[in-house]
């Protein structure tokens, strides 16, 4: 197991250059820097993919019940949806936001110590794969739709107001490439999280024979998914555009960031992953 | 004596439009003119001829007031004009002076508006123009294709030619921020001035879509319209067809403010919050300010864009700074070149190249042959090595010393030696010629 914690802490090593360099290459407009920047954040992401293959055909039917592999395939989410946007919309940009998270979480992953979860095996299920899928990408959307936000607000504030743009600002994509992120987190994001809770809601009929039992993660979830059922409403109906999305949006994400971090951490609930 | 650079001219610093036109000097060929031949004191000219700008550069033997007299009087006479006018007008440069001018003028830190791009294209054709007119030698080709490079160098090394500097540059750069692409947009011009036209055609260039116009007078915005493609309306129908519009620039000479927030806020929900841009151009201001309050509406006024400019100037000044320093150290670097076309810096330059190459092949063959090899062998070797190099290179100096007493031609041969072995350590890239070559193809 030496050589894999070898391996991660080289995926950790290529994330914080991948996001040092970005940032370096945004504040001396280096066109240059910020392609090796992505190049690196490629390398780091082909690792990290070889490196949750290789930790699930080695130790199967170990693994799953591991917290560490789920955060480590967070991180790794965050940036398949972060090539996948760039991909679609040319949207480079993100990667201020797509590194720097990555790193935060795949070194959180490695953080804690490599326990097993209280959970029983029948979690292995098609459920719980559909649980755990739709949620990890509707949060990694969130994650970039967050990005997109604060940076639309701070672009649009600056035009609004009239003030200097600078050699960053200058740089940076459209208002409109922005408003596009969050339109797509939204319509993509929001069935997914739908699907995602209502596959745990059901999983635990099956399981705990209820399906609401007042647990923190549980209520904390519902409101989010109300929040972002508004939010979904008022993009597709076409009343709200650009700045109120992007604030609404980032909310969301820190309620589920808190959520992850706070609840499956420190509380006791069912969701917990601590070791 | 040496050769000595020197370089007259006049620009809109110095001559009113009058004057530069009495003087522009288009067509003016040194060579059937009279101004070069082949006894005469100018060895190589560039004539340099713009709006803005006439400049004569020349290499001569002699000083100053010989070559300027001359200068001025061909100048003057192919004019038609009073040489003693243009003396009035004319600024001198001697020497390195005369290289910072000329790198200057390249970088476009001397023109009318700073950081403009057309000058150097402009320095380009007049120089093509000279080698085809074989009026340039060695030291005007090195000394302007040092004056591209620098100007190269201080495009991509500082933002002297970066942002919009005219208003209607800073309205495109900001819809682009706001929208991205152009191509699915469409601006509406109400009031058909020239300014709102000019704006509307800066717009088009980057890929707008297309433009409708609504005018007073349905003549004019028929006529404008048409010019573009675009769709023409009068005055009364401009509100009910705003919701199509995504930039609107207005210039009317109401008295009052034409378009309201609240209307503003009911062609928003029409278009489904879409983002809109208001360029508001007209004094007094044809659209309510409090538009800019409104999510997703953007709203510029005449005076916001020229602080826009002005910021933009004011950073291009700063940049020029940096350019200045630049500048600087390639007229170091060219001025060390120009002492190297001395005879005896070359042979010291020639002979240590060949002494290098002597010692790097010489370590490399005394490393593969191992500690065994004696001390004497080694040194034998050695001498060998150095002496090949001293006796290659002994026929080469004979010649450029016997070609240094004859006047004149030393500096072609030498400047080709230092070429030929590469003495200054220049990257030249593949296709650095390629220009050059088409040009003769013509």
């Amino acid at each position: 197991m030496l050589s894999f914690r070898i391996l991660d802490f080289f995926i950790a090593l290529l994330y914080f250059t991948g996001a040092l360099s970005f940032l370096l290459g945004l504040i001396y407009s280096s066109k240059k820097t910020q392609d090796r920047s992505v190049i690196i954040t490629a390398t780091g992401f082909g690792l990290h993919s070889l490196d949750l293959v290789l930790k699930y055909v080695l130790g199967i039917g170990e693994i799953l019940t591991q917290s560490q592999f789920y955060i480590s395939l967070l991180a790794w989410s965050f940036l398949l949806i972060y090539f996948l946007l760039w991909w679609r919309l040319k949207l480079k940009f993100l990667s201020i936001t797509a590194a720097p998270m990555a790193l935060l979480v795949f070194t959180g992953s490695l953080a804690i110590s490599p326990s097993t979860l209280p959970i029983p095996g029948i979690l292995q299920g098609l459920w719980f794969g559909l649980h755990i899928g739709s949620l990890f990408i509707s949060m990694a959307l969130l994650a970039m739709a967050f990005g997109a936000g604060a940076t639309y607000i701070y672009l649009d504030k600056k035009i609004k107001s009239k003030a200097k743009l600078g050699n960053v600002s200058k740089d940076m994509p459209s208002l409109h490439s922005f408003d596009r992120v969050n339109h797509l987190a939204v319509i993509i994001g929001f069935p997914l999280y739908t699907v995602g809770v209502l596959s745990g809601f059901i999983w635990a009929a099956f399981t705990w024979k209820t399906i609401f039992t007042w647990d923190p993660k549980e209520v904390v979830t519902v409101i989010i998914w109300f929040a972002f059922a508004w939010l979904f409403h008022r993009r597709v109906s076409g009343a709200w555009k650009g700045k109120k999305p992007a604030q609404v949006i980032i909310l969301i994400f820190l309620l589920t960031l808190a959520s992850f971090v706070g609840i499956n951490f420190f509380t006791e609930t069912h969701h917990s992953l601590r070791p | 004596m040496e050769q000595q650079i020197y370089l007259f001219g006049l620009n809109h610093k110095t001559a009113e439009i009058e004057i530069r036109e009495k003087f522009a000097l288009s067509g003016f060929n040194p060579i059937n003119i009279g101004l070069m031949d082949k006894e005469g004191p100018i060895k190589e000219t560039l004539v340099l001829s713009t709006c803005n700008r006439v400049e004569i550069l020349c290499v001569s033997e002699k000083k100053l007031d010989e070559v300027a007299s001359r200068v001025l009087e061909y100048w003057a006479g192919f004019c038609g004009q009073d040489p003693g006018l243009l003396k009035k007008h004319i600024y001198t440069f001697e020497g390195l002076e005369a290289v910072n001018h000329l790198f200057s003028v390249a970088a476009s830190l001397d023109s009318m508006v700073l950081g403009e791009p057309q000058i150097l294209g402009q320095l380009k054709d007049a120089y093509r123009k000279s080698v085809d007119e074989k009026t340039a030698g060695v030291i005007i080709n090195r000394l302007l294709h040092k004056s591209f490079s620098a100007a190269k160098r201080i495009r991509t090394e500082t933002a002297v030619s970066s942002s919009a500097v005219s208003i209607s540059y800073a309205a495109v750069e900001l819809a682009k921020k706001i929208f991205g692409e152009l191509q699915n947009h469409r601006a509406m011009l109400i009031g058909a001035g020239e300014m709102a036209e000019l704006a509307a055609l800066h717009l088009l260039n980057s890929g707008l879509k297309d433009i409708m116009v609504a005018n007073r007078t349905p003549e004019r915005a028929q006529e404008l319209a048409g010019r573009y493609n675009g769709q023409s309306m009068c005055m009364e129908k401009m509100l009910e067809n705003l919701h199509k519009a995504d930039i609107i620039i207005s210039s009317t000479g109401a008295r009052t403010t034409i378009i309201s927030a609240a209307q503003v806020r009911q062609v928003l929900k029409k278009r489904k919050h879409r983002p809109m841009f208001f360029i508001d151009i007209a004094v007094p201001r044809d659209i309510d300010p409090d538009v800019n309050q409104l999510d997703n509406v953007y709203l510029y006024d005449i005076d916001d864009l020229k602080e826009v400019v002005e910021e933009n100037l004011a950073n291009r000044r700063e940049e020029a700074d940096k350019a200045r320093e630049i500048i600087h150290q390639e007229v170091e670097k060219f001025s060390d070149w120009l002492k190297s076309l001395d005879l005896s810096p070359t042979i010291v330059d020639l002979l240590n190249r060949g002494e290098l190459v002597a010692r790097k092949e010489l370590k490399k063959t005394l490393r593969s042959l191992g500690p065994e090899f004696s001390e004497s062998n080694r040194r034998a070797m050695e001498q060998l090595a150095l002496s090949i190099v001293g006796k290659l290179y002994h026929e080469p100096i004979v010649f450029l010393k016997r070609r240094a007493r004859e006047e004149g031609t030393s500096q072609k041969f030498i400047d080709l030696t230092r070429r030929i072995f590469n003495l200054d350590d220049e990257h030249i890239p593949e296709d650095a010629h390629q220009r050059k070559i088409k040009g003769k193809e013509k």
